[in-house]
């Protein structure tokens, strides 16, 4: 979440908020991104064995998401108005896994909770912290709509970096070296 | 027999090692924006500036963008070509670099296994490996999506377990 990496909790719950699915955002989503008859077509959708039409799972994941970022930008304003200064939410390298388990159909109510369940100091990227975070998403009757395990970044407040990085770091900033080592990198 | 699917490929029609093309599609800046408005409000996929600063380097696409761009591509090229039932989910989805503004994406999705349904006869499982590029050649998302597809003849036996 939007605070430094140290303070993270393993395992504390965030609960991230429902969204309720209509059939027009269903058709829209689908049509953009995932044009199948049981997507974007209500009547060729009785065909399918889902009997009717279903959202994709990337709009239901895609909602997750958006979810999850205004969790973060909300925890900012939390430790703001505490008078603390929040961390730094960086990009995400990937999802190791995403299990669609119930369709969506319309005017379903679903709920995503996000749990952070491990975290470690990247290896790649010095300074950032990887997090480990599950979302669960599940409807008004309690059935499981998805099961994602995602990675995030996270900025290290304490990180010092090592003197042979800052030099390098400054010897780049200079116009003619820069060039050169950019080129030789 | 499902009319909308009936006249489609089925999954006996389907072998391990398949290649799918998936073209091309370009990345603009109002899609970027557009995107990230909606479903990925984080100021490095919606400000040029704040891009720059961040890990990114610049102003680049939501990764679920770049997937939910890919996925087009499968469904038009493949997924509404095949009696398909639907996605499983995914695995293994890695953003190994930023699509920027002006990036043109593109790929392939090879058929990376083929199984049955243990509970349902009509139903296999079709797996695929995306490699997404750029236009330089350069890999910027990989991910192994499993789907179910619809078998022509579910009394067909089934195969041995491996």
């Amino acid at each position: 979440m939007t605070r430094w990496f140290e303070d993270i909790t393993i395992d504390e719950v965030f609960p991230l908020g429902s969204h309720d699915f209509t059939e027009a955002e269903i058709i829209r989503f689908g049509q953009l991104y995932d044009p199948q008859y049981f997507h974007v077509d209500p009547d060729a959708a009785k065909h399918s064995h889902f009997g009717g039409l279903v959202a994709s799972g990337w709009h239901t994941v895609s909602v997750g998401h958006r979810h999850m970022v205004d969790a973060l930008f909300a925890e900012e304003e939390r430790l703001r108005s505490l008078g603390k200064e929040p961390g730094v939410s960086g990009p995400s390298p990937g999802v190791n896994k995403m299990e669609f388990k119930a369709p969506v159909r319309p005017g379903d109510r679903v709920t995503y909770t996000l749990v952070v369940t491990g975290k470690r100091p990247s290896n790649s990227i010095p300074g950032w912290g990887l997090l480990f975070n599950t979302i669960e998403a599940v409807n008004q009757r309690g059935e499981h709509v998805y099961h994602a395990e995602l990675v995030g970044f996270s900025k290290l407040r304490d990180y010092k970096m090592p003197l042979r990085l800052r030099l390098l770091t400054a010897l780049t900033r200079l116009p003619l070296l820069g060039k050169l080592l950019a080129r030789s990198g | 027999m499902n009319p909308v699917t009936q006249n489609r490929r089925h999954y006996e029609d389907l072998s391990v090692g398949e290649v799918v093309d998936l073209g091309h599609t370009a990345v603009s800046k109002e899609m970027i924006i557009s995107f990230a408005r909606e479903f990925d409000p984080f100021p490095f996929h919606l400000d040029e500036d704040a891009a720059r600063a961040s890990l990114l380097g610049g102003l680049a696409s939501s990764g679920w963008q770049t997937a939910a761009l890919s996925l087009r591509t499968l469904g038009d090229s493949f997924l509404n070509t095949i009696a398909s039932m639907g996605g499983l989910g995914f695995s293994d989805l890695k953003w190994k670099k930023p699509v920027m503004v002006g990036d043109s994406i593109g790929g392939t999705a090879t058929i990376a296994s083929l199984r049955r349904s243990r509970h349902h006869p009509e139903r296999g499982i079709v797996q695929l490996d995306l490699d997404i590029r750029n236009q330089k050649g350069e890999p910027v998302m990989s991910m192994r999506l499993a789907n179910l597809v619809e078998l022509r003849d579910p009394g067909l036996p089934m195969e041995p377990a491996e």
